[in-house]
Parts: structure tokens; C-alpha cells; sequence
């Protein structure tokens, strides 16, 4: 069987990073990817990331991508990077199965960082299973990745950072917004990001949601209506949107299966988007040796999802004996980054989240 | 419908290439996905529910949902939305759960 | 309120609007970012200082605008595109705004496009006088527009197709353009039947069916004034073109 020290699960930007940290203490790592390519979400992050230096803000996401490539390269002899290879299982012993190019293969490693990420909610209401309904991280695949359209106009249902951003690159691929919907009374997305929504003429209707898709074979109109502060429809505030694509943004949820099935204790924690893992200060779970970051730790920005896997990184290429003298100093810095990208009020759901999962 | 022009993006594509949809020509970039290639051809549709017999599109672009299960080459439940495009392929409306062979 | 709509208040707006005398010295950023978020790239770029050192990340940007040259740095390097450059000295009437703008066709410096303000709506007409788009800038290109100089803290975002435009026809009889009329309406010529003296406009075959309205709005919009206060022109017979020889004929059977 073939065996590595650190085992890295997802090559996205929380898996990168922890590969790059892991690798550059001294550890031998392998990154397992079931892409193509590495770089998860961020490939279609057109986007100026915010944050600070450290965390490469008014950089673009794709930007971001390239440049943890790069430094990934700078350690290639320790790091090895399967692609197109999808982790079906963690067993108890540790052993993780892998099936590559229809090949089912098994790692031994010494420890494992499960950088999964997350999923796109969805929601219920009657024919939401119509062909051009799509989940939002769907839209900005086919068309900042694919360079598709994924129709003539979107009516978008959710005002978070992902709704908000993604209305306004489906603007950039010159597609037509026609409105954006959300349940709560609030914006819950970052206020600049909705301003630049609005200079542009498109409503964003707060306690609003969809009620009814209509459409044979594919989607050709969606009736909204309004909601009290209770979450209740309000009758006789129905209106009709024609429009061929609904992309609906309510949310992410961790892609926590491969923990569950590691025997991780978890904990269902609605500010971090369900169940997620339970953790100490070095992002280590239940079990000895599985560590995580990202999204699958709790659903966060791209920023602290990178911090994180640079903290799972150190941690668990020190715990297996690689040790360097500024260890404490990196770890420090971690730590120091993440409590500021969490300090502000947009944080405080995070922090009261993270609260309850700290071992 | 390809988005022709992006002020951030530039879209590097394959060679084209010639397959078929139900037994239709059509013409895509090879290595894109086949699910984006009959997208920006117009076809929505992807296949129908084994049981309710609804339509079926892409969904999550990822190859988590399955929305986007086909018949390529003889092979039933190919995710379509994550298989790469290759000249020649014969790509049909899966009926029901996909027959093994 | 700016967390239910998205667009900032005048309360919101007075806590970042430099002071009347302070835009009247030339150049400066306007910062209008009111929430507290993990970001500082403005304070990055800030070569001069006057965007001031964050305590905290989530710190919104603190401007001192007397020390502020308006090199306008800060504006393509924030994510959230939310700083504009302001000059109301550019010239007697107009002032200048800065906008990052990430979309393509760019505007061509020269052309005419439609001012919008911070809710998508047309408020003016803007010429395009710079498009700077430097490997710096990544991607985020500055539009320099010229504005009305009472627009300068209204206009914030811009449309290409100008329904603004001066070679916009107003009057087909006539062919009075919509920049024919604004010069007019610029000079006083404020009422619609001073246009049609001084320029045929409504005089000709339509008799200012197609015409009319259109030059009222306009006037209307530059004078301020609303449409039921304009003084409406005079109606001369005959309202339906007819042959001269038709009048010189007489009264039939006279």
C-alpha cells in the first residue's frame, strides 16, 4: 500500500495551503484532488478578495490560484498531487481509498487535513427541479470557467457575499440581473458589494422570496412574493418575473461525510453553515492525526479558509516530528490573522460559532 | 451561448470538435465539459427522471448532483457536467436508470 | 436604509463627503464604505498617508481629505469598488469624477454616456474624458467622467447607450438635436416657444406633435423646473397642415 506522511484532502485554497505549510517544515505530503485541475472554488473567483496583504486581498481569486501554484512548485519534491482522484472513504485505521480513472487505489498516511469544503443549499418550493434553475457556484462555473452564459437573464435568490458577487459577474458576461431576492429583511453580503449592485439599476428586494417556477421543460418565469418578519408569504404580494435562469444562493453546507465516517465528534452548528467537526487551537479533531480546514470547519470566506489550512499545515507537520525553530512565531501569526478576520461585526456569527466546537 | 467577450477573463479553449445528441451534430471544444458544450448549444435539457419523468438540467456544475446523467458512448450514467468533451462522442438522453452492460 | 436596499443614506453619505470647501481645492477620494469588514487594500495604496493606519482589520477607512492629492491609487485597489475621485475645479460648470469600471465595451474617451447615481437611475449626461486602465490597475480600468458640477456627489456609476446624447434627434421635422437644444436652453432660451422662435422646432410638418414633450422634459431637467410649471407654447391655427391654395381659395362657395 502505498504510504505518505500527510495525506491532504481537497486541493482547494484551505488544501493548498496547508500543503504549502506542511511541506515547507519538512513533511512529505500528498494532496488528492477529484479535479482536473487544483485550486477549488478559487478558479472562478473573478473577484478582488478582501482581507489583508497576508491574505492576498485586492488580489483576484483566480489571481490567488496561480500564485499558491506557484509556491506549491517551490516544494515539488516533497509534494506529491493527484488529480482526478476522489477519497471514497476514511477507514478506522486510517487507510484512505481512492478511486483514480476508474482505479481504486489505497493511501496509509500518517495524519490526514480534510480541506472538503462545502456544498450549495438548496431550496424547496414547487418545480425547483426545472432544467435553468441552478445553484449559484453552478452559474459562475459554466460561465467564468466554461465561458458559457447560462441564459438570457438570472433572477438571483439570495443577497449573501455568493449572490451578491455572482449577480454582478453575470453582469460582467454582459447576462441581464433582473432582481435579487432574499428572505431575511437584511442584506446579509457586504455592503459594498451590494452598492455596486444597485449603481447598476438592479432592485435587490429584501423579505422577498421565490413561491413558484413555471416552465414545461425549462424554466420561463418564477413568481415571487413577499414575506412578513416572521418568514410567513404574504397573500396578494405575488408578482411575476419572466426569466429563463433562478440561481439560487442560500447558503453553504461542509462537506463533512468523510469525517463522519472517521468517527470525528461532530456538532451541528447553524453559524457555520450544519454539522461540523469538533476542534482544538491546532484545528485537530476527536481523532488523533485528522485535522481540518476551510469550509468543512465551518463555513467561512476564502481568506480564513486559507489562514486555516496554513495553521493545519504547521500543526500537523509538527506533530509528526518537523519541527523548525519559528514554529511558534507562524503559528502565532495564524492565529493572530484569523482573529482578525473574524473581529468585526460580519465575524461575530463565526466567533459564536466556533465558540461552541473548541475542544 | 459562449460568452464572447469578459473584461476580466479569457477563455482558452480546446480544437473543436464534431459529436453527437441523439443522433443530432454538434460541435464543442474538446476537453470542456459535455454538459457546457450542448449548454451553449442551446440544450438544456439533459435527460428525464427514472420515475416522474421530469426534465433534468445541470444543477450544481460539479459533479456532486447528477443532474446530469447521459448515455455516452454506450455508457449510461455519465456525469456529463464534469466529463471531458472528446471528437466523436455519442452522447444520448439516458431512459431511466441507465442499463448495464 | 443601506442594509435593507443597498444604497447609502444622506446620513451615511454626510459622515464621508469632504467639505464644500474642501472639493472646491481640487481633487479628492471619496471613500463611501460604511460597513465593518475584514479589508484594508485603500489603506495599502494610500502613498500619502491620508487614509489613515487601521487599528483593527475591520476598521471602515478614516480620511483626512486636506492631506488627500486624489491620485486616485485607492480607487482600483478597493475590492468592494467603493471609492470615487472627485474634482469639482476641472472646469467652471462641470466637475470630474472618477469611477472604477470592470466592464467591457469600455467607454471611449471623447464619447458621451448616461450618469447614473447610487441607485442605477439616469441622472445627467457625462462626457468620457479619460479611460486609464495600467497593468496596475489589474483589470479594474478608471473612467474619468465630466458632470454637471452639482452631479458630482450624485453621479456613480455609468450606462454607454447615452439617451443623453447631443446627436440624439429632438425634433424630426426640424432635425433639432438634443445638444442644438441644450446650447439653447444654456443660453435662456427656457420656454418651448422661444425653442421653436429661434430654432423651427414645432413649425415643421408635425406641428410639434413629436417634438413637443420631449423638448418640455428637457427643459424641465435643466431648469429644474417641474413639468405642470412650464409655460406651454402657444397653438396657432392651422393645427393640420393645409395648401396654401386652399385658404386662398375662399370660403367654398363664397
Amino acid at each position: 500500500m502505498r504510504t505518505t506522511e500527510i495525506a491532504i484532502i481537497g486541493g482547494g485554497p484551505a488544501g493548498l495551503r496547508a500543503a504549502i505549510s506542511a511541506a515547507s517544515m519538512g513533511a512529505k505530503v500528498t494532496i488528492i484532488e477529484r479535479n482536473e485541475n487544483l485550486g477549488g472554488q478559487l478558479v472562478k473567483q473573478t473577484h478582488m478578495f478582501f482581507g489583508s496583504q497576508k491574505q492576498y486581498a485586492s488580489t483576484r481569486g483566480i489571481d490567488i490560484a496561480e500564485i499558491l501554484l506557484k509556491d506549491l512548485d517551490k516544494y515539488k519534491d516533497r509534494i506529491e498531487i493527484m488529480t482526478n482522484a476522489t477519497v471514497l472513504s476514511i477507514f478506522e485505521d486510517g487507510v484512505i481509498s481512492i478511486e483514480q480513472d476508474d482505479k481504486y487505489l489505497k493511501i496509509k498516511p500518517q495524519s490526514v487535513i480534510v480541506t472538503t469544503g462545502a456544498s450549495e443549499k438548496f431550496l424547496a418550493f414547487p418545480n425547483n427541479d426545472l432544467p435553468g434553475i441552478y445553484g449559484a457556484g453552478a452559474v459562475q462555473t459554466l460561465m467564468n470557467v466554461h465561458g458559457v452564459a447560462p441564459g438570457r437573464s438570472v433572477v438571483m435568490v439570495g443577497a449573501g457575499n455568493i449572490g451578491l458577487i455572482v449577480s454582478y459577474q453575470l453582469m460582467q458576461a454582459g447576462i441581464e440581473v433582473k432582481a435579487i431576492l432574499d428572505a431575511s429583511p437584511r442584506i446579509g453580503g457586504y455592503l459594498v458589494h451590494a452598492s455596486k449592485i444597485r449603481r447598476m439599476g438592479i432592485p435587490i428586494l429584501t423579505s422577498h422570496t421565490v413561491k413558484y417556477a413555471h416552465g414545461t421543460d425549462k424554466l420561463q418565469k418564477v413568481t415571487i412574493c413577499q414575506l412578513d418578519e416572521k418568514f410567513q408569504q404574504i397573500p396578494g404580494t405575488e408578482r411575476d418575473i419572466e426569466t429563463d435562469v433562478l440561481c439560487i444562493s442560500v447558503g453553504l453546507s461542509p462537506l463533512t461525510e468523510l469525517l463522519w465516517q472517521a468517527g470525528c465528534n461532530m456538532k451541528y452548528i447553524p453559524e457555520l453553515g450544519g454539522h461540523v467537526p469538533v476542534r482544538d487551537k491546532d484545528l485537530q479533531t476527536s481523532i488523533k492525526g485528522v485535522y481540518v480546514a476551510g469550509d468543512v470547519a465551518g463555513v467561512e470566506e476564502a481568506s480564513s479558509a486559507m489562514v486555516e489550512g496554513r495553521l493545519a499545515g504547521l500543526c500537523a507537520a509538527k506533530a509528526l516530528g518537523h519541527a523548525t525553530a519559528d514554529f511558534e512565531e507562524l503559528h502565532n501569526d495564524c492565529i493572530e490573522q484569523l482573529n482578525s478576520l473574524r473581529s468585526g461585526h460580519v465575524g461575530e456569527k463565526i466567533r459564536k460559532g466556533l465558540e461552541q466546537v473548541a475542544m | 451561448m459562449r460568452i464572447k467577450e469578459h473584461p476580466i477573463l479569457s477563455f482558452s479553449k480546446g480544437r473543436k470538435v464534431q459529436f453527437t445528441f441523439d443522433g443530432k451534430a454538434y460541435e464543442g471544444y474538446e476537453g470542456e465539459p459535455i454538459a457546457a458544450a450542448l449548454h451553449a448549444a442551446g440544450v438544456m435539457v439533459l435527460g428525464h427522471s427514472h420515475d416522474k419523468q421530469r426534465p433534468r438540467g445541470f444543477y450544481c456544475a460539479i459533479g456532486n448532483c447528477s443532474s446530469c446523467l447521459m448515455v455516452v458512448n454506450n455508457e449510461p450514467n455519465v456525469r456529463t457536467c464534469t466529463e471531458p468533451l472528446k471528437e466523436g462522442m455519442v452522447v444520448e438522453t439516458q431512459k431511466g436508470k441507465g442499463d448495464l452492460r | 436604509m443601506l442594509e435593507k436596499t443597498g444604497v447609502a443614506t444622506e446620513q451615511d453619505l454626510a459622515r464621508v463627503t469632504p467639505s464644500k470647501e474642501r472639493r472646491a481645492k481640487g481633487p479628492v477620494a471619496v471613500i463611501e464604505c460604511f460597513q465593518r469588514i475584514p479589508c484594508n487594500p485603500c489603506q495599502t495604496a494610500c502613498k500619502t498617508g491620508a487614509i489613515k493606519e487601521f487599528k483593527d482589520i475591520n476598521d471602515t477607512p478614516e480620511i483626512d481629505h486636506d492631506a488627500c492629492t486624489g491620485c486616485g491609487l485607492c480607487v482600483s485597489s478597493c475590492p468592494g469598488l467603493s471609492i470615487v475621485v472627485v474634482d469639482e475645479t476641472y472646469s467652471e460648470e462641470e466637475a470630474l469624477v472618477k469611477i472604477p469600471y470592470e466592464f467591457l465595451p469600455l467607454p471611449e474617451a471623447g464619447s458621451f454616456v448616461t450618469g447614473l447615481d447610487r441607485e442605477g437611475k439616469p441622472v445627467c449626461r457625462a462626457k468620457v474624458v479619460k479611460v486609464l486602465n495600467t497593468k496596475s490597475m489589474d483589470r479594474t480600468p478608471v473612467v474619468s467622467l465630466a458632470v454637471p458640477k452639482d452631479m458630482s456627489m450624485t453621479v456613480r456609476f455609468i450606462k454607454l447607450n447615452d439617451y443623453f446624447s447631443d446627436n440624439t434627434i429632438v425634433c424630426r421635422c426640424e432635425e433639432l438635436t438634443m445638444g442644438e437644444l441644450r446650447e439653447l436652453i444654456r443660453k435662456g432660451y427656457n420656454t418651448v416657444d422661444e425653442i421653436k422662435r429661434i430654432s423651427r422646432a414645432g413649425m415643421g410638418p408635425c406641428q410639434g406633435r413629436t417634438c413637443r414633450q420631449l423638448i418640455m422634459q428637457e427643459i424641465a431637467a435643466a431648469t429644474g423646473t417641474k413639468m405642470a410649471d412650464l409655460t406651454v407654447s402657444t397653438y396657432r391655427p392651422p393645427v393640420k397642415p393645409v395648401k396654401l391654395g386652399t385658404i386662398a381659395g375662399g370660403e367654398h362657395g363664397e
